[in-house]
């Protein structure tokens, strides 16, 4: 939603990154810059990579070689199968405190309340005080429309209230960016626009968004920039028009002429 | 032909048995609960040692059969450690070790069959693994763990009773030692029967229905 600047330090720099599981090299050298304030759309088929390529970037998953640097400051490298960061577990913890995720499954706490799942990364991890943290989630709660569910338990939930709640947890650690891990995927058709509606005010708000989607119209209309994935490797990175509009191979052509039927979907949604 | 009289006359020989099974019961419980997390989380552990050394704990105490471990404890610890154990000291620590091998494969297993996505949540929110162990994943993991556990605390009651051979005073002790003296075999073992029916079947159905309850949430 806002243009990058260019004279500014990249938000996140990932540079060869590489993950193979056994033989299967699921990432073949990935580079990827994202800048502060930007939303970046990862799309592609299943098993292109976008998930591994998404779990890499907060060390969810360990890179088998690649660097990744966080505004100007080297945070993971592994060259030669050598860990030249050699990170403390607390600097990972450290690190992933200030990145938000969403999940496809959304992944929400289902022994505790949705007020408690908002306030629980800030309790636990930052050790907070729980009066400003209870008021922050209030508000957040409120922003994605569930003020009136906070004391329910997440099992009481639809598919898109979880995801919204999800969002809520994340962004009451206050992040420097999200990451989403097709976050409309596991939902009913009639509960992805609630979701979209949540996630295109973030974009609109300036959040550094990583977002990993098959909603290529949330790609085009939302996104700066698309990346789109294959067989582990980036086939195209730009603008939404460029690479969904004009796709530049075949391979691209053939996969986003899904998009018209969603194209019209988002909209209304946009209004 | 029945002389139920000795078991009133005879009964504070009982009723100190029976405390003494309970005591037993709920001591070596609980110190195997702590020992079983020890041994679960070692087996969890993402290094290679703790985990094969809680394979091999399990493994030890599941392949012997009580009553040798219970003896060897009493009779050979002593002289392997030089430590004079007393034979309550000794029990305690057979049956503790012992259910805890048990308990260990229970949380293991109840820790194990949370999805994965919870500690993926808890780790992306910046908590370190124990935080994610201590807030996230046991909480919802004890709850599941409630009835094996409870069925292996009933188990564990009924083990109390091996500690009679090593002249500890439990019910089936003491109901050994009233008949040697009163000849009333059947009455004393009768009693012992029922007095663990009377504890144990309410227990099994208090078991039962937390089950029900664990499986709806």
């Amino acid at each position: 939603m806002n243009a990058g600047n260019a004279s500014e330090t990249p938000l996140i720099e990932i540079a060869g990154l590489r993950k193979s599981y056994g033989p299967v090299d699921v990432l073949q050298g990935i580079d990827l810059t994202v800048r502060r304030g930007e939303v970046v759309a990862l799309v592609g088929s299943s098993g292109s990579g976008k998930t591994t390529l998404l779990r890499c970037v907060n060390l969810l998953e360990t890179p088998s070689s690649g660097r990744i640097v966080v505004e100007g400051q080297p945070f993971f490298e592994i060259a030669d199968g050598e860990d030249k960061a050699r990170l403390s577990r607390k600097a990972i913890g450290a690190m992933r405190s200030r990145i938000g995720m969403v999940f496809q499954h959304f992944n929400l706490f289902p022994h505790m309340s949705v007020l408690a799942n908002v306030m629980e990364g800030p309790r636990t991890v930052l050790g907070e005080a729980d009066a400003p943290n209870r008021a922050r989630a209030m508000d957040l709660l409120a922003k994605v429309g569930l003020a009136d569910y906070a004391d329910r338990f997440p099992d009481r939930l639809s598919g898109g209230q979880k995801q919204r709640v999800s969002i809520a947890r994340a962004l009451n650690m206050r992040p420097m960016m999200m990451l989403f891990d097709e976050p409309t995927s596991a939902l009913d058709p009639e509960l992805v626009g609630e979701v979209l509606k949540t996630m295109i005010g973030l974009a609109r708000e300036g959040m550094t968004m990583l977002v990993v989607t098959h909603e290529l119209g949330f790609a085009l209309e939302v996104a700066d920039r698309v990346v789109f994935l294959d067989c582990g490797a980036i086939a195209a990175d730009g603008p939404p028009t460029e690479v969904l509009i004009y796709p530049p191979t075949e391979r691209i052509r053939a996969f986003v002429n899904r998009f018209h039927e969603t194209a019209a979907f988002m909209k209304p949604l946009m209004r | 032909m029945f002389d139920w009289t000795i078991l009133v006359a005879n009964q504070h020989l009982l009723w100190w048995g029976l405390v003494t099974t309970l005591k037993y019961t709920v001591v070596t419980s609980l110190i195997g609960l702590l020992i079983g997390l020890l041994v679960a989380l070692a087996q969890l552990s993402r290094f290679r040692a703790p985990r094969y050394l809680g394979r091999v704990f399990v493994e030890f105490f599941r392949n012997i059969p009580l009553l040798v471990w219970l003896l060897w404890s009493y009779y050979a610890l002593p002289i392997f450690t030089g430590i004079d154990i007393s034979k309550e000291l000794a029990g305690v620590v057979a049956l503790s070790l012992y259910v805890g091998a048990y308990y260990a494969e229970i949380l293991r297993a109840g820790i194990q069959s949370i999805d994965l996505g919870q500690t993926d949540a808890s780790l992306a929110l910046g908590m370190s693994d124990f935080q994610a162990m201590r807030r996230i994943i046991l909480p919802q993991a004890l709850r599941r763990m409630v009835p094996p556990l409870s069925g292996q605390t009933i188990i564990q009651m009924k083990n109390t009773t091996l500690l009679s051979v090593i002249t500890i005073p439990d019910l089936l002790y003491q109901a050994s030692y009233i008949s040697s003296f009163t000849y009333r075999p059947m009455e004393v073992y009768t009693a012992v029967a029922a007095f663990f029916l009377a504890i144990l079947v309410p227990l099994t159905y208090l078991a039962r229905r937390l089950e029900a309850k664990g499986a709806q949430g």
